[in-house]
């Protein structure tokens, strides 16, 4: 009996270390990449490559003095911030009136939004480009924020719908019944109830809107580039310049890990538009 | 309670909804109408990227022709190749995800900090992971590194035979915890009691495995393949970052051909009927898996 229970907990043991190898081996690329930003040249394209070395802050300061990456980053935020808050704003009454009305027609404008959603930035990216010439938008923070709607509100609306169904419809329905307006009971009732979904889905958003490219790309030049499309500005004629680029991907990606790890409760029904509850 | 009942008699029953719908429906599809009626346009027309577009040439529906049954278009070529990166990214995530979803799905400590911390490849900049995968998968980088320390070869992974097996192993280094994180919550809310009447009836593990776990995940399983699946045929930035298509058309997948077709070969006609037919496929097949899997859901 004793012998069975060793052998257990060794199987145990092994499946712990094995479980903490595979998130290790997950980790490792971006890690590694993490450390490249602190490496010289050299010791970046060093095979084999090197695992110990005194980290040189010079690509950081590098990209801050010269290359001006507060600038793209500032870009960045303010696309990133309006389109979120704007999103929010529009997706708010739509969701609700998905979750608390019944209409006709409703699952079939719910699938319309996600359809729109499915439709890959590349392939109207060059028609969008056309129109952001003859609207003269071409390269500016407002078309970006108002382009990525098409994707954001659908994206929005679906995600936040479950939320909204998870609150008991009867709360709203007391609180009209002491007299309060269907707005008032929205509003004092189901919305803080709901602000923990809003914030996640707002960040979410935010994500993805602080990564994209596509649109970011061919849709801005010089004035409102964003943080994923400098990648253009490390590949010179003479080679990439890793060390900068390892230095802006490492600030570019830090904020979006940490803003992950804290909405982490709400990542599953994230990925899934809202049908899988994590 | 008076004034409820007369304003309800004055207003239809659908005007409340379609009010709160109205702001979001109207942008969206504003948005898409817009894009979708000036891509249409784009795609009858002969016009080189760059010339004003005064100077396009109506030739009504003969770049879709063109695309379909020119024997010079890779259209066809680009297809197969959007296949191959298809299944070569989608089958082995699956496996890999739900085998490692299985494994975290025991009792051990920090196992909520592990399945955070593997949100993080999912996060990533894309246009980042392409530069990574770019510089990782070059001739002195880390993957032939590890490669030679085990097999003692060191390969060309940017040459025309590996560049598309390097893109779909960013891919599924990237998107593979997509899988164990949703499979991984799937697991966690199965019911309890059906494994232990197994066990008390006498059932091996694989027996649960495959009469319980597996049908009752069945569904699941297939919303996350269908989730990815209209990803990874969208999927643009970490290809264009790694090889840009190439070398030649290994890497040309249809989002790349786009691309490639618009602004390299600088052709808006072509370039915009593949698009308008990327668009087809991904909505269509979406549809029909979508469909697929409702009917599966049923039987189950």
């Amino acid at each position: 009996m004793k012998v069975k229970n060793r052998g257990a907990l060794l199987g145990s043991r092994i499946l712990d270390l094995l479980t903490i190898a595979v998130v290790a081996a997950f980790l490792f690329p971006y890690l590694f990449m993490v450390s490249s930003a602190f490496k010289t040249r050299l010791e970046t394209f060093a095979y084999p490559p090197v695992w110990l070395f005194r980290p040189t802050f010079e690509h950081f300061q590098n990209i801050f003095e010269n290359m001006n990456i507060l600038f793209y980053m500032k870009n960045s935020t303010i696309i990133a911030v309006c389109s979120t808050l704007l999103t929010i704003l529009i997706a708010i009454p739509a969701t609700y009136s998905f979750a608390r009305y019944r209409f006709r027609y409703k699952e079939g404008v719910a699938y319309g939004f996600l359809f729109l959603q499915m439709v890959p930035g590349i392939s109207i990216v060059f028609a969008l480009f056309f129109i952001a010439r003859a609207l003269n938008l071409f390269d500016t923070h407002i078309f970006l924020i108002v382009i990525y709607l098409l994707w954001n509100i659908p994206y929005a609306i679906w995600m936040m719908r479950g939320f909204v169904e998870g609150i008991p419809v009867e709360l709203e329905e007391s609180a009209m019944v002491d007299g309060a307006s269907r707005f008032k009971a929205f509003r004092l009732i189901t919305l803080p109830l709901m602000a923990g979904g809003v914030a996640a889905t707002a960040i979410l958003i935010f994500i993805g809107v602080w990564n994209e490219f596509s649109l970011a790309f061919f849709l801005t030049s010089t004035k409102a580039r964003t943080m994923p499309t400098t990648i253009a500005f490390f590949m010179t004629h003479s080679g990439i310049k890793w060390g900068p680029m390892f230095a802006t991907a490492t600030i570019g990606t830090l904020p979006v890990v940490i803003f992950a790890l804290l909405v982490r409760r709400y990542f599953i029904s994230a990925l899934t538009f809202g049908a899988v509850k994590g | 309670m008076n004034s409820d009942i007369r304003s309800q008699r004055r207003r239809p029953a659908w005007l409340a909804p379609a009010i709160l719908i109205l702001p979001a429906f109207a942008v969206v599809f504003a948005i898409a109408a817009y894009s979708a009626f000036s891509l249409f346009q784009l795609s009858t027309v002969d016009l080189t990227f760059g010339e004003p577009f005064r100077l396009a040439e109506g030739v009504g529906l003969q770049n879709y022709r063109w695309l379909l049954t020119n024997e010079h278009s890779t259209f066809g070529a680009t297809v197969r190749i959007t296949i191959h990166y298809l299944l070569g990214t989608l089958i082995p995530e699956l496996f890999i995800g739900f085998a490692i979803a299985l494994l975290l799905n025991r009792k051990m400590r920090g196992n909520s900090l592990f399945t955070a911390l593997l949100i993080i490849p999912v996060v990533l900049m894309p246009s980042m992971v392409g530069l990574i995968g770019r510089l990782y998968f070059s001739y002195d980088g880390l993957i032939n590194f590890f490669f030679e320390s085990i097999t003692g070869i060191r390969h060309n992974w940017y040459g025309k035979d590996l560049a598309l097996v390097a893109v779909i192993l960013v891919d599924i280094w990237e998107w593979t915890p997509f899988f164990i994180l949703i499979l991984l919550a799937g697991l966690q809310t199965l019911p309890v009691e059906p494994f232990e009447a197994a066990r008390v009836d006498g059932a091996s593990r694989w027996q649960s495995f495959t009469y319980l776990t597996l049908p009752m995940m069945l569904p699941l399983i297939l919303t996350t393949l269908i989730l990815r699946f209209m990803d990874v045929l969208r999927l643009f930035d970490v290809i264009f970052v790694m090889f840009s298509g190439g070398p030649g058309t290994a890497t040309t997948t249809l989002p790349l051909y786009v691309y490639r077709t618009t602004l390299v070969q600088r052709d808006v006609g072509r370039g915009s009927a593949a698009s308008i037919m990327l668009i087809i496929i991904i909505v269509a097949l979406t549809v029909i898996l979508i469909k697929l899997r409702e009917r599966i859901k049923f039987e189950a």
